[in-house]
């Protein structure tokens, strides 16, 4: 891994280089390895060492943005005078007060773990086999990813600001594969020896053997789900892009719009966005190099607000939340470490407290731009779609088609587990989503699979 | 300095003495630059380069691949020795047997052709093309937002194999899009043009830009916006349905495309993209559509973004059927993958940049044209619904149960185009959709549109596809 004085130096190289202004810029080293499995076999397997340089010039209140993956000086001097000649090219920008210059001290957070950062591709392969291998035993086969990611990152900017920090990753995803029914486990974190290799696929496997051979149907219309923590994830990912960005406030889309401190949503509903849990996937600062906070955003179902960059958060006349992904990017404002708030229940008790009702592992293809200031979305089960009956799971069903506004949904909430897991994403490196398992009656059933 | 082609010659003769059954090396140049205009002022300037270079080995039968970003001559040995360690540790986990189909060798140049170079165009240019297409449009109060893009793409791309093959390739696009955001009572409707997310691309320069037109297009579109915002919702129900070239094109994209991906139907992307209904056992045999469908993957298509000189396994871009009078007759596939259904290559397999493994992508998947002119298909329909342009796309991880919304709707009574219809959203299972389709549109309501943004793989790869389609017709379609 490219350590803290290099990584600084690449930062302040990149300064020294901008005229202009004001500047700042985000520095990412990273090494990603990712172990790609299928019919229990590896398939694809890789080691990428990378590097991104972000920076963003301010001259005369125009914004250039320029980045590069090269850390070579000629590379950062085109790189700044790109961004130089963007800007000087550009317009005003609406209300911009500048970067950031408070300089408060960030949170120590244990963002790094050493055994991660050396896990072997061996070991890796390993572990891996020793699932295939019982998987065998029970006739599954299992298909997903292990990846693990280890990355240095600076932040700052020309009014002092200097921000740096090591991060590890680790994810595992797999669903087991018996025939024509799986079953699907994951789990994220800092550390990959909280990444029970054995432990989730055997969680898979129960889940693609769990009533195999009692299929059932059922018709569309309201139902009572019970939605998994990768399920959830799924729901806030598109609810980032549609709700929770400083872009889809400003341009209407968003929900939130109107709604800001009112009560729109069910009283057990509490989101934030939650940087700062040593339990989820902690990270300090953002791409302005703002110390991270939690945020949030809809508190016993009343509307907070939306996450803002800098520059939307002048727009808007609100204040900055410490949530710009990249300087200058599009989203003005990204939630990288979605918290949904649990309950006091377990899992099974949910389960047993339903009469009928839809037990769901998971979806698929999820949409969210049908009608956005609702939150309405259709998508598919997959990997484990049960029929509860009397508080047991009896069948299993077919994957199912779904059509359900999130701001009805999330007003009809029943029950929450207490127990929460971090899911990953592929476009989150520095965090995720850390979700319960969700009961939520009346969802609304449109169709199922099948040829 | 030692030359490119000596450097990755000889690391490659080195792998070669090391033991390896195949290896191959690719490096890539790509630069984006970005130019948006958000309600009267450019909200955006941006430009990115990214390098990358990527080794792949197979040794015995596990893969390896290592990536870096840095370009010079002592890292290509180090990134070599960590493919190679990178294919030791998947041989402790691998279980299947990996046979490459065969290929000859090629020593090639391919570019893409453009007549306006895009990073000719000053920025002046592009910007003041975007506020002359947007800035009229803010005339009215229901009209919330106005966004108008212009992007640039490059990519120079070198392979290079144990097999023989060194090859480069430089492909360069250009995009143009506007969306206008109305609001009123309650009511937000989105509106763009030509297509979603970003507009439409082709592998030309800025002589694409002019020929889009944004400025002459803009005020139709914001009039559209209004307009819904007051019109009915398109009725529920089972319909006869009108599908757009636009929006068919995403249909081919969603329902044919990616199932016909064969690394799907092995199982190789079931844990993220999910699989495909359409198996081996079916080639040649399965009704996927009525006899009027044909849909063919073509890379040798001009100026599309699917189109390349040779994929990233160093087979020479093809043309073939998928769909041959609505029966499924080949997949999209890669060296590694055709040898399980007894075939070659078609040439089909790539990366984002030289930091990914190549997988099977979609090229140019073109629904072909019909004899039906727009105004006989329109005459010949009763009672119908028009739809076009996507809003919201779903299928499922078997690609059969679909659900798509678009921006706008109309309504065809008689054989005339009536009412505009908001928030039409339609429903089916894709053989059962495409056996319905009973007329397509002739060669002139056809066109090509490129998708820059068709995502598949971990870590996920952003790859520029494009879909050629015309307008065409399906009976008995549920819509929502």
């Amino acid at each position: 891994m490219i350590g803290k004085d290099e990584i600084v130096g690449v930062l302040e190289r990149s300064l020294a280089a901008a005229a202009g202004d004001e500047a700042d810029a985000i520095v990412v080293a990273s090494e990603r390895n990712v172990t790609r499995f299928a019919n229990s076999n590896v398939h694809q397997n890789m080691s990428e060492e990378s590097g991104e340089l972000v920076l963003r010039i301010i001259a005369d209140g125009k914004q250039g943005v320029a980045s590069t993956s090269s850390f070579l000086d000629e590379d950062i001097r085109h790189t700044a005078s790109l961004a130089l000649d963007m800007a000087r090219r550009s317009e005003r920008l609406e209300g911009f007060t500048g970067l950031y210059g408070g300089n408060e001290p960030v949170a120590e957070l244990p963002t790094f773990d050493e055994a991660t950062s050396r896990l072997a591709d061996a070991d890796k392969a390993h572990r891996l086999r020793a699932m295939f291998d019982e998987g065998t035993t029970k006739k599954v086969t299992f298909a997903g990813s292990f990846s693990t990611t280890v990355a240095s990152l600076a932040a700052g900017n020309t009014n002092g600001i200097r921000r740096w920090a090591p991060l590890t990753a680790a994810d595992l995803v797999t669903i087991a594969v018996a025939d024509d029914t799986s079953g699907f486990a994951t789990r994220m974190s800092r550390r990959s020896g909280d990444i029970d290799t054995m432990e989730l696929g055997r969680e898979a496997t129960d889940a693609a053997l769990l009533r195999r051979h009692d299929r059932s149907d059922i018709d569309a219309g309201p139902w009572d789900v019970i939605l998994g923590p990768p399920a959830m994830a799924e729901i806030f990912e598109w609810m980032n892009m549609i709700t929770f960005t400083g872009q889809s406030y400003e341009d209407g889309s968003s929900f939130f719009v109107g709604n800001r401190d009112k009560q729109v949503l069910g009283v057990n509903c509490t989101l934030a966005d939650d940087p700062l849990d040593p339990e989820f996937a902690p990270f300090p600062f953002d791409a302005e190099g703002m110390p991270r906070r939690r945020n949030s955003l809809v508190e016993k179902g009343r509307v907070h607000g939306p996450v803002l960059d800098r520059l939307m958060a002048d727009r808007l006349g609100l204040e900055p939340t410490a949530n710009a992904a990249s300087p200058g990017s599009d989203e003005h404002g990204i939630a990288l470490h979605v918290s949904m708030a649990g309950g006091s229940a377990s899992r099974e008790e949910i389960i047993a407290t339903t009469e009928r009702g839809i037990l769901v592992t998971r979806f698929h293809y999820l949409n969210g731009l049908i009608e956005p200031r609702t939150a309405m979305m259709t998508g598919m089960t997959r990997d484990g779609t049960f029929l509860i009956e009397d508080g047991k799971v009896t069948k299993r069903l077919p994957n199912l088609r779904w059509t359900q506004s999130m701001v009805e949904a999330f007003s009809n909430i029943d029950t929450l587990s207490k127990e929460r897991r971090i899911i990953g994403t592929w476009w989150n490196t520095f965090g995720g989503t850390l979700a319960p398992t969700v009961k939520i009656r009346g969802w609304k059933i449109t169709g199922r699979s099948g040829a | 300095m030692t030359d490119t082609r000596s450097l990755f010659e000889t690391t490659l003769k080195s792998l070669s003495s090391k033991g390896v059954r195949y290896a191959d090396i690719r490096a890539t140049t790509t630069s984006n630059e970005h130019v948006k205009v958000r309600n009267g002022a450019v909200e955006n300037l941006s430009s990115a380069t990214d390098r990358a270079l990527g080794i792949r080995v197979l040794v015995g039968d596990g893969w390896g691949f290592a990536a870096t970003s840095n370009h010079d001559e002592s890292a290509v040995e180090r990134i070599a020795m960590r493919a190679l360690e990178v294919a030791a540790a998947s041989h402790i986990a691998s279980t299947q047997l990996v046979e490459l189909s065969e290929v000859e060798p090629h020593i090639a140049q391919w570019s893409s052709h453009f007549e306006i170079d895009p990073w000719s165009v000053p920025f002046e240019t592009k910007i003041s093309h975007l506020h002359e297409a947007t800035d009229p449009l803010r005339d009215d109060d229901r009209v919330h937002q106005v966004l108008g893009e212009i992007s640039s793409y490059r990519q120079e791309k070198i392979f290079s194999s144990t097999e023989g093959s060194y090859i480069e390739q430089s492909t360069t696009e250009m995009g143009a899009g506007l969306e206008v955001i109305a609001i009123a009572g309650g009511e937000f409707q989105r509106r763009t043009f030509p297509n979603p997310f970003g507009g439409d691309f082709q592998a030309r320069g800025w002589e694409f830009i002019e020929e889009v037109d944004l400025p002459a297009n803009g005020r139709r579109i914001r009039d559209e916006a209004i307009a819904l915002l007051t019109a009915p919702k398109a009725p529920a129900g089972i319909h006869e349905l009108l599908i757009g070239s636009s929006q068919l094109a995403l249909q081919v994209h969603e329902s044919c495309g990616h199932p016909a991906e064969l690394d799907r139907a092995m199982g190789l992307e079931i844990s993220l993209a999910g699989g495909s209904f359409l198996q081996p056992s079916m080639l040649g045999e399965f009704r996927y559509g009525s006899d009027l469908v044909n849909i063919v993957a073509d890379a040798t298509v001009p100026q599309a973004l699917g189109t390349f000189g040779f994929d990233d396994d160093g087979v020479p871009a093809q043309r073939f059927h998928l769909i041959r009078n609505g029966i499924f007759v080949d997949y999209l596939s890669g060296r590694d993958s055709a040898t399980a259904i007894g075939r070659r290559s078609n040439g089909t397999v790539r990366a984002e940049t030289a930091a990914r493994i190549p997988i099977i992508r979609m090229t140019n998947i073109n629904l072909e044209p019909g004899e039906t002119s727009l105004e006989d298909l329109l005459a010949d329909t009763k009672k119908g619904i028009l739809v076009d342009t996507n809003k919201s796309w779903s299928i499922d991880d078997l690609r059969l149960n679909f659900q798509f919304s678009c921006e706008v709707a109309w309504e065809i009574e008689n054989g005339k185009v009536g009412r505009m219809l908001k928030n039409p959203t339609y429903t089916g299972i894709t053989p059962r959709f495409w056996q319905s389709c009973d007329a397509i549109g002739n060669r002139e309501t056809w066109r090509i549109w490129g998708l820059p943004n068709c995502g598949k793989g971990d870590p996920l790869q952003t790859m520029r596809v494009a879909h050629g389609a015309p307008i065409a017709r399906f009976r008995n379609v549920e819509m929502a």
